[in-house]
């Protein structure tokens, strides 16, 4: 296009039809390239360890992908969980987003049809950075919608392929529901920004059947059930409604909420929880707004117009204000306390420990913003200015999604995850728009000038028009001013530093990915004094240990956070995991942990707990352990019960919260501590021992157990196992049983000796 | 053609058979229940050797048998307690004058669930004509046979094991002169039972202690089935280290020229359990002198020289603790569990590697060129001084898709062999796999070797990239027809004008 003077060959492929085929060639070459380098950007981690699921949830959903492709969907439909939260139990099946494992069990079974023999957990492993190849073709849809330029669809295809902020979620072995519901949320987008566009039935309803999906997938799909409407509410408050708006969401709306309701664990939230009346609201109001257009055309009357928009008024504060009647008399159900920790960061805090204690719930600091986005976020509000400048339907809704997602980034860690797609978006479209001015060889030419500025805007053409009529003869200049880039330095200059911003860019993403998303946390890596990498393999030991030499329902008790790994790794019945539906049960685990062995042990009984399983980095310096996670454990049992848990037991008269000598009486008898430091004095000298992650000296004299055994610990003592002794055969307490086996006598009150004597012979 | 009869003549025992497609061959013929074998035979002469150096016994039985019927005989029986059948493997039997020759004919018989003992037929190549004499070396592994007493021991305690067996060899006829030798793997030997000397036949004190071996007898004139019970106790601080099931799979590519072998194990350690638990202190500080324990702690794999692409991995995933040393002379897969396997505890894992097929396949010559002689091991497992035990191993050899007319021997003794078709890899028709599966094994037999043979024709190389290369094609013209449809509703545009 731009060179004409080049060889006379090059005309076959770059003008009309066949030039036509080439772009398009080239575009899909592009997009290929682009969803490659997606998927091995992520495949650090396989490469560097294995093919491992990681972290904590991901094993869960490996679980339940095993299950289903073992039983068959119908099975998983009715899965019981007899295994986990012993001895309540979990009805899984009813509790879960199935979609992520469904998609993997759908693949599984077409690869077996086409008699591949992929193992289950490799496609577990690889469906997160498989999805993300889509996700960005899913970007480059959507931003291609936004923008005319060719350029911004591919500049967000790549962006969102490497952005640390999305590979985050999705690194080969993340296998959670944000490894395919991201993918969902940016499909979703796309099709609805089609439906608003065309006011199609057909598109409205792939919009809906994606949403569909995105409900089986991930509880984020709350963001496009809010979402959506707001976008219409705004466009109806824009006065922009029209039957393309109109169909699009009646479509969607009718559709997709059916759609949703097939999913046992949503059921019918999407009528009776507030979290979705926002969209059923809008829905109403269409109709009102639709009649009430129907009713303009019909009666010319001014009067009758503002009557009928008075009427449109009054039905909706009715709407709005029954609405508000059902919420308070309980047939809606009221905001959950997640909703509530959106808008007051510190309510989690206060009211519930357990979704505070989680790390990734926390509110984000400011420097993870640009750790996680690097330039883009300040190429985002260049973006979203440029939205303004030709606001269209779809620009408001870009405009929307940008301020919504902001805050909730704000406001959460986790929801960095769904700012990262907008991001991209509108990077893409203020990058574009630069490259587009600047990368144009020829020089600007006049007359062509302000043709494409009237072809460009048309929404802002009347405008202008309006404005050149407005505007007195001697200010000509100013309606078609001619701007345009002449110099080939600053050409080069602006291209060169781009282009530098762009390397940096992706040596940023690739360092991130690298060095910051790639670990399993399953696996440990650190180097030796060589260099080479040695693997540090506790978890797996100690859960390996308990999958082959306990028995098959023997219950393991641990804090919630490794339930889903004994699950999955260990194989074993636990307590408490990770899906912390019941409070009360977590807080039971938590007061067994940091009471007294008197006091667990009965607990423990009652809950026919044979081993104990506590994380301990004392001696390797691994941070995360439980001695460290000690204070959310008793934090959350003295929610329940507050007179015999107390936090302030727990720390010094100073306020400090030591493992040493200092250590309180509360602390140093406690279980977790006991089964921490049991034994760890006899690996040092005497009074030597250290405990390297609170950089202590421990007293000399090390806890003794007296209802636990050591049953097994890991190599580096990362993982300690502990039994559950039986009852002891002669009715003895447990206390006076290890006593006697010691030797010791009882203590007998009485016989006195006198006072000591100089002795004279 | 030449070559594959002189394989044939290799084995001691030759078990040839020729597999048909899902059909099971089991080895074993049921007798009547009140069976007892006729008397058609004296033994002379017996020594038993009982080498007690490994987790298993290893019994050798020399015996002169002479023939004192009036007919030539040419069946000899071995009788064994019903249970104790279950244990004995590798029983293989040789004439003692040309060792070198192959092994005779052996066959369990008499499986019912009335009779008290049961007996291995040995099928001998000539009669023996009546008086006439003929010295058998019979030999056996008994599995599972060592029980460590005390049953619990301290983590760093000595292990001492029992062993129980019948001072007089079993057999089924009347044995002149005997005498059972034991070989001890240490002098710490806190009890041995002894036999009054009367029992004797050199009235000399029984048994007869020198160095580490232990000699019951000589005795004169014992009847047949007679049972005379004696134990050892000795110390054996090893593992007894017991494989429940080794699967191992082979899967033959001819398109790639690699043979993939994978091992999959379920092994467990029958030694003295922890009488306290397992202690990390302790077990880290005895890690520096490395004293003999009863615990599993590392496994050696000498593969086939040019083996490549070794892994270890277990349900979780890859065991990162193992080594894989390869040069021209070796190839050493060095294997660490996760975790000691001390005694009651079990351990499952998997290893794989990649070898070239050149090592291991071969063209006949002659025929029609498309016959093939494949030569592996029957498994290869670890190799412990102190020995492995196998309770079953199934085999089970892929080859490629399309071969027929396959051909096995092995001088390991089958229980059973089944020929099915295994779908992999956008198979159309499915692989032909060959399922072999023998009980009661012993590591000592792990150089022996498996030969199947089978035909595969050239065209039947070509069966995939054809099928992928119609799959494809295929997929290419339902997407140019779907393309080519309308199914827009409402008014058809006109012709010209493009949508």
């Amino acid at each position: 296009m731009a060179v004409d003077t080049a060889v006379p060959g090059a005309d076959f492929f770059f003008k009309g039809e066949s030039g036509r085929n080439t772009r398009g060639l080239l575009r899909l070459l592009i997009l290929v390239t682009i969803a490659a380098a997606a998927i091995a950007a992520r495949l650090f981690s396989v490469i560097r360890f294995e093919s491992i699921i990681h972290e904590f949830d991901p094993w869960f959903n490996f679980r339940a992908t095993k299950y289903l492709v073992n039983h068959g969907f119908y099975k998983f439909w009715d899965w019981f969980d007899d295994r986990t939260w012993h001895p309540l139990g979990r009805v899984t099946g009813g509790t879960l987003y199935p979609g992520l494992m469904v998609t993997s069990g759908v693949i599984y079974h077409l690869l077996r049809f086409l008699t591949l023999p992929v193992d289950i957990r490799n496609i577990c492993v690889l469906l997160a950075p498989a999805f993300s190849g889509l996700t960005a073709w899913a970007s480059y849809l959507l931003t291609s919608e936004m923008s005319d330029s060719p350029s911004a669809g591919l500049l967000a295809a790549v962006f969102m392929g490497i952005t640390p902020g999305y590979i985050s979620r999705s690194v080969a072995g993340s296998y959670d529901n944000e490894a395919i519901a991201i993918f969902l949320l940016v499909f979703t987008f796309f099709l609805w920004i089609k439906a608003v566009k065309q006011g199609s039935i057909m598109w409205g309803a792939l919009c809906a059947l994606f949403y569909g999906y995105m409900v089986s997938a991930w509880g984020g799909y709350v963001f496009i059930t809010n979402l959506l409407p707001l976008h219409a509410f705004v466009l109806i408050c824009m006065g922009r409604f029209s039957a393309r708006l109109y169909v699009a969401f009646t479509t969607w709306y009718a559709l997709g909420t059916l759609a949703s309701m097939q999913i046992p664990f949503v059921g019918f939230l999407p009528i009776r929880n507030s979290d979705h009346m926002s969209a059923l609201g809008v829905f109403g109001l269409m109709q009102l707004v639709g009649f009430a257009e129907y009713i303009r055309h019909q009666l010319p009357s001014k009067q009758f117009q503002t009557l009928l928009r008075a009427m449109v008024l009054v039905v909706f504060g009715l709407a709005f204000g029954g609405l508000v009647l059902l919420t308070v008399s309980g047939v809606v159900a009221p905001w959950s306390g997640r909703f509530y920790s959106l808008w007051d960061t510190g309510y989690a805090k206060i009211h519930i420990p357990i979704i505070a204690s989680v790390s990734e719930h926390q509110p984000t600091a400011w420097p993870a913003f640009f750790f996680d986005l690097n330039m883009l976020i300040w190429l985002f509000p260049a973006g979203v200015y440029m939205c303004f400048r030709n606001l269209k339907d779809e620009q408001v809704f870009i405009v929307i999604y940008a301020v919504l997602a902001s805050y909730f980034a704000g406001v959460m860690v986790r929801l960095m995850l769904t700012l990262t797609p907008i991001v991209c978006v509108a990077a893409a479209m203020a990058l574009s728009q630069i490259l587009d001015q600047f990368l144009v060889a020829s020089q600007p030419s006049e007359p062509t000038e302000s043709t494409k500025a009237n072809g460009n805007a048309n929404g802002n053409a009347d405008i202008k028009d309006k404005l050149a009529a407005a505007i007195p003869e001697s200010l000509r200049s100013t309606k078609a001013p001619l701007v345009g880039i002449y110099s080939y330095l600053s050409k080069s200059v602006i291209t060169g530093a781009v282009t530098a911003y762009l390397l940096l860019f992706v040596l940023h993403c690739t360092w991130v990915t690298s060095n910051a998303y790639s670990s399993p946390s399953v696996v440990l890596a650190s180097r030796l004094p060589d260099g080479s990498q040695h693997i540090i393999d506790d978890y797996r030991e100690a859960y390996y240990w308990l999958r082959q030499n306990t028995k098959e329902d023997a219950k393991v008790m641990s804090w919630w956070d490794y339930g889903y790994q004994i699950g999955g790794m260990a194989d074993r019945p636990t307590l408490v995991d990770n899906n912390t539906w019941n409070n009360t049960h977590i807080a039971t685990v938590g007061k067994a942990m940091s009471s007294r062995e008197e006091v667990s042990y009965p607990i423990m009984r009652q809950h026919e707990v044979d081993y104990v399983l506590v994380v301990f980095g004392g001696l390797l310096g691994y941070s995360g352990d439980d001695i460290n996670k000690f204070l959310w454990m008793v934090r959350i049992a003295e929610g329940i019960w507050p007179d015999e848990v107390k936090e302030r037991d727990f720390f010094t008269a100073r306020g400090e919260y030591r493992v040493d000598d200092e250590a309180t009486p509360t602390m140093r008898n406690s279980l977790m501590y006991k089964m921490s430091y049991y034994n760890y004095n006899s690996l040092f000298p005497a009074g030597q021992a250290t405990d390297r992650v609170r950089g202590s000296k421990l007293p000399a004299q090390g806890p003794e157990l007296s209802t636990l055994e050591e049953a097994f610990t890991s190599e580096n003592w990362i993982i300690r196992i502990y039994k559950v002794k039986d009852l002891d055969n002669l009715g003895r307490s447990h206390q006076e049983a290890v006593g006697f086996e010691k030797g010791n006598k009882r203590k007998k009150a009485g016989k006195r000796r006198g006072p000591r004597t100089l002795r004279v012979d | 053609m030449r070559s594959l009869i002189s394989w044939a003549w290799l084995g001691l025992i030759s078990s040839i058979a020729t597999a048909d497609s899902n059909l099971t061959h089991e080895s074993r013929n049921i007798l009547p229940s009140a069976f007892s074998p006729p008397k058609h035979f004296r033994n002379v002469n017996l020594v038993r050797n009982i080498n007690l150096e490994k987790s298993y016994p290893r019994e050798t039985i020399n015996v002169v048998i002479e023939n004192i019927d009036k007919a030539a005989q040419n069946e000899y029986y071995i009788p064994f307690e019903q249970g104790s059948l279950g244990q004995i493997g590798g029983l293989e039997v040789v004439d003692k004058k040309e060792a070198e020759k192959k092994g005779f004919k052996v066959d369990v018989v008499g499986i019912d669930p009335f009779s008290t003992t049961e007996y291995y037929k040995i099928t001998l190549p000539t009669p023996i004509p009546p008086k006439d004499q003929l010295t058998l070396s019979i030999t056996y592994f008994v599995l599972s046979a060592l029980s460590p007493l005390p049953r619990e021991i301290l983590q760093t305690d000595k292990q001492y094991v029992l062993h129980k067996f019948s001072a007089y060899a079993p057999s089924a006829y009347t044995t002149v002169k005997q005498k059972t030798k034991l070989k001890l793997p240490t002098t710490d030997v806190p009890d041995a039972v002894t036999l009054p000397a009367s029992l004797n036949a050199e009235k000399k004190e029984d048994p007869q202690k020198q160095g580490t071996s232990y000699t019951y007898g000589p005795y004169s004139d014992i009847e047949a089935g007679a049972v005379q019970e004696v134990s050892v106790r000795y110390e054996f601080t090893k593992p007894l280290t017991h494989s429940k099931l080794l699967e191992r799979d082979i899967e033959v590519s001819h398109w790639g020229g690699n043979i993939a072998t994978e091992e999959r194990q379920w092994l467990t350690n029958r030694a003295a359990t922890l009488k306290n638990h397992f202690n990390r202190v302790q077990y880290q500080q005895s890690s520096y002198y490395n004293p003999p324990t009863s615990a599993l702690k590392e496994m050696r794999f000498p593969l086939v020289v040019g083996s490549v692409d070794a892994y270890f991995t277990d349900d979780i995933g890859n065991v990162s603790t193992s080594r894989f040393r390869t040069n021209k002379k070796e190839a050493n897969l060095e294997l660490k569990p996760r975790y000691p396997l001390f005694g009651g505890w079990n351990y499952s894992f998997k290893v794989g590697w990649n070898g070239d097929l050149q090592n291991f396949l071969r063209k006949v010559k002659g025929g029609n060129g498309e016959t093939f002689v494949l030569k592996i091991p029957f498994f290869e497992g670890p190799k412990q001084a102190e020995g492995i035990e196998y309770e079953r191993i199934v085999t089970r050899v892929i080859l490629p898709e399309g071969a027929t007319n396959v051909n096995f021997q092995t001088t390991l003794p089958l229980i059973s062999n089944t020929t099915s078709l295994h779908r992999t890899f956008l198979d159309t028709l499915g692989r032909t796999a060959l399922t072999l599966t023998a009980i009661n094994i012993v590591d000592e037999l792990r150089d022996r070797d498996l030969i199947v043979t089978y035909d595969y024709p050239s065209i039947a190389k070509f069966r995939k990239p054809l099928t992928i290369t119609a799959g494809i094609f295929a997929v290419f013209v339902v997407a140019w027809v779907l393309g080519n449809l309308d199914v827009s509703i409402g008014r058809k545009q006109e012709k010209g004008k493009k949508a």
